[in-house]
C-alpha cells in the first residue's frame, strides 16, 4: 500500500465505537444470544485491546498500534468473508426494478 | 421426483395477484379498511425500524432505490401467510388481513426485504433454482428476527443452545413448501446442502442483529463503511 499518505490515515472506527462494541459484546443480553445461536460465549477481549489501540494511535500516532488495529479488522473482514457464496453477483442491478407495474399483467411467473 | 402437480410458485397464497391487475381502491376503502392500517405500519417501519432502514440504504446504494408506492402492496391473502416478495413485478407483498401488530410488520417488511436486496445485488434464479431460493430464505429467517428467542417461545417452540440455528433451518424449509411443489425429504436436503455458507452470509448487516441495539450498531457501521474500508 502506497504509504505517502501517512498524515490522512485515522483508525477504521471511531475510537468510542470500539468501547461501544465491547460493553454490548460483555453484556447479558448478547451472551444470551451468542449461546442461543452458537451454543458458545462470545470473546469480547479483542474490542477492548482494539479501543486501547485506537486511543494509542490517538495520542502518539504509533505505527505499532495502527497495525494492530488494521491487522483485527482486517481478521473481522476475513471472518465475514469465510463462505463461497451459493450466486453470482450482479454488476448491475435487475433491469426491471424501475419499470412501472403493467396494469394488465399477462397470467405467467 | 414426479411433479404431477403443475408449478405455480405459490401464487396460489396471494389470490390478488392472480388477477394480473393491480387495481386503485376507492377513498373509503383507503381510510377505514385492513389496507390503510398496513400502509400506515408500513410507513412507521421504514422510518423507524433500524433493519429496515439498514438494508433500504444498502438496496439504495446497490442501484435499487425502493419507492413505497412501487415496490409495496397491501393485499389480502390467503392462510396464515405474512408477506411475501414476487421477483416478476420487483413487489414487496404484505397481507394486510394477516399483520395486526407494528412489532410483526417491522419483522416481515425486514424479511422481505432481505429477498429484494438478494435479487438486487445477486443472480438469484428464484423459479428454477432451488439452492438459491433456499439461500436467500436461511438468510431471511436468520437476519429478520424471525427466530428470536421471545418469538420462539411464543410459538411454543422452547429451545435454547443453538436453537436459533434449528428455527432458521426449520423456517426455511417451511418457506420452501408453502411456495414449490416439492416433498420435504428434498427441501431438507437442499436446505442443508446451502445451510452453511448463507447461514453466515449476514449482508448488508456485516453480524446477525438479534436485537434493536444489534440492529442500530449495524446500521451505523453502513453509514459508516466507506471510512471504514478507506483505512483497513
Amino acid at each position: 500500500m502506497d504509504q505517502s499518505n501517512k498524515t490522512t490515515w485515522r483508525p477504521p472506527r471511531v475510537c468510542d465505537n470500539y468501547w461501544s462494541e465491547f460493553k454490548h459484546c460483555k453484556s447479558l443480553s448478547n451472551r444470551f444470544h451468542h449461546y442461543y445461536t452458537y451454543g458458545t460465549t462470545p470473546s469480547c477481549q479483542q474490542w477492548k485491546e482494539d479501543y486501547y489501540n485506537c486511543r494509542e494511535w490517538e495520542k502518539h500516532k504509533g505505527t505499532e498500534a495502527k497495525e494492530e488495529l488494521q491487522k483485527s479488522e482486517r481478521n473481522r473482514v476475513a471472518e465475514q468473508s469465510k463462505f463461497t457464496p451459493v450466486w453470482k453477483l450482479r454488476q448491475d442491478p435487475p433491469r426491471d426494478w424501475h419499470l412501472p407495474l403493467n396494469q394488465d399483467k399477462p397470467q405467467d411467473s | 421426483m414426479d411433479q404431477t402437480k403443475e408449478e405455480d410458485f405459490g401464487y396460489d397464497l396471494f389470490p390478488e395477484r392472480r388477477k394480473g391487475k393491480y387495481k386503485k381502491g376507492s377513498i373509503a376503502e383507503s381510510l377505514f379498511t385492513f389496507n390503510h392500517k398496513c400502509q400506515v405500519m408500513l410507513q412507521f417501519a421504514m422510518e423507524t425500524s433500524p433493519y429496515a432502514k439498514l438494508l433500504l440504504s444498502a438496496m439504495k446504494s446497490s442501484g435499487c432505490k425502493v419507492w413505497k408506492d412501487r415496490h409495496f402492496s397491501c393485499e389480502d391473502c390467503d392462510g396464515t401467510v405474512s408477506g411475501g416478495f414476487d421477483a416478476a413485478s420487483s413487489q414487496i407483498v404484505l397481507c394486510q388481513n394477516n399483520i395486526h401488530q407494528q412489532s410483526h410488520m417491522n419483522r416481515v417488511v425486514t424479511h422481505e426485504l432481505i429477498h429484494a436486496f438478494d435479487h438486487c445485488r445477486a443472480d438469484v434464479d428464484w423459479f428454477n433454482n432451488f439452492r438459491h431460493l433456499a439461500c436467500s430464505e436461511i438468510r431471511a429467517a436468520n437476519l429478520s428476527g424471525d427466530c428470536s428467542f421471545s418469538n420462539e417461545v411464543s410459538r411454543f417452540n422452547f429451545g435454547l443452545k443453538q436453537h436459533h440455528q434449528e428455527c432458521v433451518r426449520s423456517r426455511a424449509i417451511r418457506s420452501i413448501l408453502a411456495v414449490r411443489k416439492i416433498n420435504r425429504e428434498e427441501a431438507e436436503k437442499i436446505v442443508d446442502e446451502v445451510f452453511e455458507p448463507c447461514f453466515n452470509d449476514h449482508t448488508p448487516f456485516g453480524r446477525i442483529p438479534h436485537s434493536k441495539k444489534d440492529a442500530k450498531f449495524a446500521y451505523r457501521d453502513y453509514e459508516n463503511r466507506d471510512r471504514y474500508y478507506a483505512n483497513l
